[in-house]
């Protein structure tokens, strides 16, 4: 086997590569942090408690959609966005839901504040990480695990 | 390691291609089985079966531009035709498994989430990581000296290693639309074991297929380049 020796051509163009990473990683890094509130693609219900001037700001909020609050009212959809810390925004939307919107799954409301009640213009389905077929949650059902609804 | 040159190494890859092609022939086949008769999931009904091209497009994908990414590396540093020629190969098969990542998510996301396409952080960062082996492909051939192109599309393959993780945890880092990961994920994978198997098999079927369509890329490399060389010494 043949024996490569570190010599000092090889170890410049190493420190050469290794320079224009880390440049490149740091200023992608604080770019990132710095718009980390551009980035994310929706506020939780809790986080919009810290947030000042939401009053007819263009917005998205996300979390599931609270157990028995989805309503079909006055032609209007109606339901509540909760989150893990119980806090909750109503919202009222007037056009089509989408197939898989449905009570205690998860869901991004696009749109403004209008007195206190939020006024969607999109609502997209925000699906979780869980792929399991019918049969499997029976199972779960059975042995008293099964936490959905 | 760095010993091997472009001929031997192409002429191991063309002597093995055939069993590697039969197969991912097979496991494809026992996958397009196995995807047909699996039980739907009880939330999304038939369009989860997409997941069994995305995501295993998804990991090839990156993957792919992991090893392009370090054998440019080693290409720069050690300077050998070897890695280069790796990495020039591997880039268009990153860009077409890219683009079927984004066509069939983006199918998926109407049926589930009503949205063909957001702007959120870990569809943007995989449309940037199409975008740049495009540049990369772009760059291999926009130079009259294959050493040339070589060494300005390994830069931008190191700068692009940047964006792997922001790809691969911009679901953990910021709120996005796109779920977290099901497989590679804390307390062990979200799905039940037949759709798990599945996966992998689809995932290991479609590997084999990248391999035989990289090592049929390399020795096409490998055979240009040698005639070109004899037409060059015969003048």
């Amino acid at each position: 086997m043949r024996i490569i020796k570190l010599n000092n051509q090889i170890k410049k163009r190493f420190i050469f590569l290794l320079i224009i990473f880390a440049c490149f990683s740091t200023s992608i890094f604080l770019i990132s942090y710095s718009l980390k509130d551009q980035i994310a693609y929706f506020v939780e219900p809790t986080d919009l408690k810290s947030m000042e001037g939401i009053e007819n700001r263009y917005l998205r909020v996300g979390g599931l959609v609270k157990t028995n609050s989805l309503k079909f009212l006055d032609g209007n959809w109606v339901f509540e966005v909760v989150d893990q810390n119980q806090n909750s925004v109503n919202v009222v939307f007037s056009k089509t839901l989408p197939n898989l919107v449905e009570e205690n799954k998860g869901i991004i409301v696009e749109g403004k504040f209008i007195d206190n009640i939020f006024v969607a213009e999109i609502v997209l389905a925000k699906h979780d990480e869980n792929y399991m077929p019918q049969s499997a949650i029976d199972k779960l059902k059975e042995e008293g695990k099964w936490r959905g609804n | 390691m760095f010993a091997i040159t472009p001929n031997t190494l192409s002429n191991f890859m063309i002597s093995v291609s055939r069993y590697v092609i039969l197969l991912s022939i097979a496991l494809i086949s026992v996958s397009a089985f196995l995807i047909i008769f699996l039980e739907n999931d009880y939330y999304q009904g038939v369009s989860f079966k997409i997941m069994f091209i995305h995501v295993p497009t998804a990991w090839l994908s990156l993957s792919i531009f992991l090893v392009m990414g370090i054998s440019s590396i080693i290409g720069l540093i050690f300077k050998s035709p070897t890695a280069f020629t790796v990495a020039r190969s591997l880039s268009p098969i990153g860009l077409i498994m890219s683009i079927i990542v984004l066509v069939t998510g983006s199918l998926w996301g109407n049926l589930t989430w009503g949205a063909y396409w957001v702007w959120d952080a870990r569809l943007t960062s995989m449309l940037i990581l199409a975008f740049i082996y495009l540049g990369h492909i772009l760059l291999l051939y926009s130079f009259e000296h294959f050493q040339k192109a070589d060494f300005a599309a390994s830069i931008l393959a190191i700068i692009g290693l940047v964006n792997l993780p922001i790809v691969k945890f911009s679901v953990d880092w910021w709120t996005t639309l796109h779920q977290e990961s099901s497989v590679l994920r804390m307390g062990g994978p979200s799905m039940t074991n037949d759709y798990l198997i599945t996966l992998f098999v689809s995932f290991f079927g479609i590997f084999m297929l990248t391999i035989f369509w990289f090592s049929n890329i390399f020795y096409i490399i490998v055979e240009k380049r040698k005639m070109e060389r004899s037409i060059l010494l015969n003048d």
